[in-house]
């Protein structure tokens, strides 16, 4: 570590300490933008004292939740970790959370870091670090507005994946023609993981699919089996191509719906690679608690209230589906349009809201409040509203839906992820952890 | 006599990206609701022609570049030439975004060859290169070419690299309040020809502005049935609400 590293993180915890003590809330963010802006290479800095090494978490859905239960299987097995736990995953977040948990020298003592990385960042993140592990979860359609079409991603991924060597292995997921075929090209070693016929299928494919002609010779896709979206078992009757074999990875899901199940499987392979023994990942996923916003559920005057991030089309049919398995009570769905949302809406109307049964009462809040109502109205038959209840302000909104229920019974709120943060600052007092 | 109406939906597979289902909906439920009867008929790369112009309305949307590749070419050796017959006779469509510049005499790449268009309507596309701005946002307009419906302000996002200019035989379709439009220069957005209608309000244009919903379905039925006087008027329940926030939007 050199003097120029010890200053910048040094500045670095000051603004942290700073930020806290005036409640800026920015502590997630701002330490590592000061220390970048003294020393663009601060990352590798760190990145060279963890023990063992970085695994890092890609992909539109499912970073949070699988970077979590990494790190629940890590902690089982009582080794040090770095996490971006507050989902700042901007390269400035993961030199936050070093600079978190660094000493007053600046020094990490800790075994693995696992970080959640943006789409956008994992190639700037790259060159500063060789990860022992990257997990590729998927690519969908989100923030079409801020992070540009999905191939443009998947281009980006392909050359930063292509530099990397035989000392990264690459977890991935066979399921999605976009990531297997990323990984088909890679001089890395790769694994992939996907689910198996016995999984629950989609007997029609929903409308938000992504990627569903061949990446090789641009065919459509066949798909003998498919769960969600355009992940599924495929392949190409034209070239060939098609999904490639999966390691087995059997272990129970510790939270409902599908889309955890990929995150469980991800997890899972990542610990073997590891070679953490497999009855230590299934005791560790079974304490696992969700992070925020994830299926949190909360307990308001003996009134349950479970929160479902849902930010784009993909995650929201997912959120919906299982939301719909937990038969809910009331169902509250916000919608903003700020920068982390991004600022066009046009995507409510890629996801089918149409399953949601008539009997349910539907909440409509947020920055886009009518938006959001105006796509509830054109589910009907009839032009008639029926139940639907639009209101702008959150909190009544939330009294509105609460006031649906019986003690016992379970609110479900799918909010976008601004909306989430403030609803969980609403409902328990902070923001993130 | 039962009223049914034929809604052909171009590649939903491939040009389907920012929330364009939300047109299609709006143009079934908006007739749904009236007692009118519709078939949504998807048209992909391997639907028939005989299949295509036996459709009432068009709809096309947006795309992906590779989606767009695959969909264009397709577009412009295949289906094009029917559906601007079809436009010819009157048949209301409607072209969002990339479905849009589809629509020109061609669309000229920052590199690389004219890209042929189908001629639908006249205007031409060209992209200004890597380094110019994209022009994105929420949009307000006025429409000033669409008979029976000027004045009336419409909303959308636009998303687009492509700047159109329009030639003398197609009209705009509006004219900007806020936001860029066409080029971002001549303060025009979308474009009008007979039935055809055209614009960059990429995605779910329809629903926040059922005006032009119902300027396309009166004129559906008009064609097929000689009047549209079955296709009474609908109340404005959340339209309304949702414009104002989009046009006090920073």
């Amino acid at each position: 570590m050199t003097g120029k590293d010890k200053w910048a993180i040094g500045l670095g915890k000051a603004v942290s300490k700073f930020s806290t003590l005036f409640g800026l809330g920015a502590g997630a963010t701002w330490p590592g933008e000061v220390a970048l802006s003294l020393n663009s290479d601060i990352f590798s800095s760190f990145a060279k004292q963890f023990k063992f090494g970085i695994i890092l978490v890609a992909g539109t859905n499912g970073k949070t939740t699988t970077a979590l239960m990494l790190k629940t299987i890590l902690h089982y097995e009582e080794f040090k970790v770095v996490y971006n736990g507050s989902g700042a995953n901007l390269l400035n977040g993961l030199v936050s959370s070093c600079i978190s948990a660094s000493d007053s020298r600046g020094q990490l003592t800790a075994d693995w870091g696992v970080f959640e990385v943006d789409e956008n960042s994992l190639p700037l993140i790259l060159r500063y670090v060789t990860p022992k592990i990257i997990v590729f979860m998927n690519l969908f359609r989100d923030q079409l507005d801020r992070y540009g079409e999905v191939d443009v991603i998947a281009q980006k991924w392909s050359k930063a994946v292509d530099s990397l060597n035989s000392e990264t292995i690459l977890v991935m997921n066979a399921d999605d023609p976009l990531i297997a075929y990323l990984g088909k090209k890679s001089p890395a070693k790769v694994v992939y993981f996907g689910l198996t016929d016995d999984a629950p299928q989609d007997t029609t494919m929903e409308h938000a699919t992504d990627s569903i002609f061949c990446l090789n010779c641009g065919s459509r896709l066949i798909y003998d089996h498919y769960y969600f979206s355009h992940l599924g078992d495929w392949h190409c009757a034209t070239c060939g191509e098609k999904r490639p074999e999966c390691t087995k990875t059997p272990f129970e899901s510790p939270l409902p719906g599908l889309y955890n199940k990929y995150n469980t499987m991800a997890a899972a392979l990542t610990s073997i690679q590891l070679g953490i023994h497999s009855s230590h990942i299934k005791h560790a996923l079974e304490g696992f608690a969700p992070a925020f916003g994830r299926q949190e559920t909360f307990t308001v005057n003996g009134k349950k209230i479970k929160i479902l991030l849902s930010k784009n089309p993909t995650g929201f049919n997912a959120s919906l589906r299982t939301v719909l398995d937990m038969k809910p009570r009331a169902i509250l769905f916000a919608l903003n349009d700020r920068i982390p949302d991004g600022r066009d809406v046009s995507w409510i109307w890629d996801v089918d809201f149409e399953t949601i049964p008539d009997d349910i009462p539907v909440i409509v809040t947020g920055d886009r409040t009518y938006d959001m109502a105006l796509r509830m109205q054109y589910t009907k038959t009839h032009q008639d509203v029926g139940a639907l209840i639009a209101e702008p302000n959150y909190r009544r909104a939330l009294k509105t839906a609460l006031r649906k229920l019986k003690s016992g019974e379970t609110l479900v709120i799918l909010p976008t992820y601004s909306a989430m943060l403030d609803y969980r600052k609403i409902i328990s007092g902070r923001k993130i952890l | 006599m039962k009223y049914e109406l034929t809604i052909a939906w171009l590649y939903p597979d491939l040009m389907s990206t920012y929330g364009d289902r939300g047109n299609v909906i709006v143009l079934e439920k908006r007739c749904m609701w009236r007692g009118i009867r519709t078939t949504i008929i998807p048209i992909s790369l391997e639907t028939s022609i005989r299949k295509l112009s036996s459709c009432d309305i068009i709809f096309m949307g947006g795309a992906q570049d590779r989606q767009q590749k695959l969909a264009g070419e397709d577009f412009i050796g295949n289906k094009g030439p029917v559906i601007k017959t079809m436009v010819e006779r009157g048949i209301p469509a409607l072209f969002v975004c990339a479905a849009y510049q589809f629509t020109g005499q061609y669309y000229r790449p920052y590199e690389g060859e004219d890209i042929p268009g189908a001629s639908i309507f006249d205007l031409v596309t060209v992209h200004p290169g890597d380094q110019a701005k994209r022009l994105i946002g929420n949009v307000t307009a006025q429409i000033i070419n669409l008979p029976g419906c000027e004045g009336t302000t419409i909303v959308g996002f636009e998303n687009h690299g492509g700047r159109t200019r329009l030639g003398p035989k197609t009209k705009p379709l509006t004219r900007v309040v806020r936001g860029f439009g066409n080029n971002g220069e001549d303060g025009y957005e979308g474009a009008v020809y007979k039935h055809a209608v055209g614009s960059y309000f990429h995605g779910p244009l329809l629903p926040k502005n059922p005006v032009i919903a119902d300027w396309l379905l009166t004129k559906a039925l008009e064609i097929k049935f000689g009047k549209s006087d079955m296709f009474g008027t609908l109340p404005e329940v959340y339209e309304s609400k949702a414009r104002n926030v989009v046009m006090k939007k920073k």
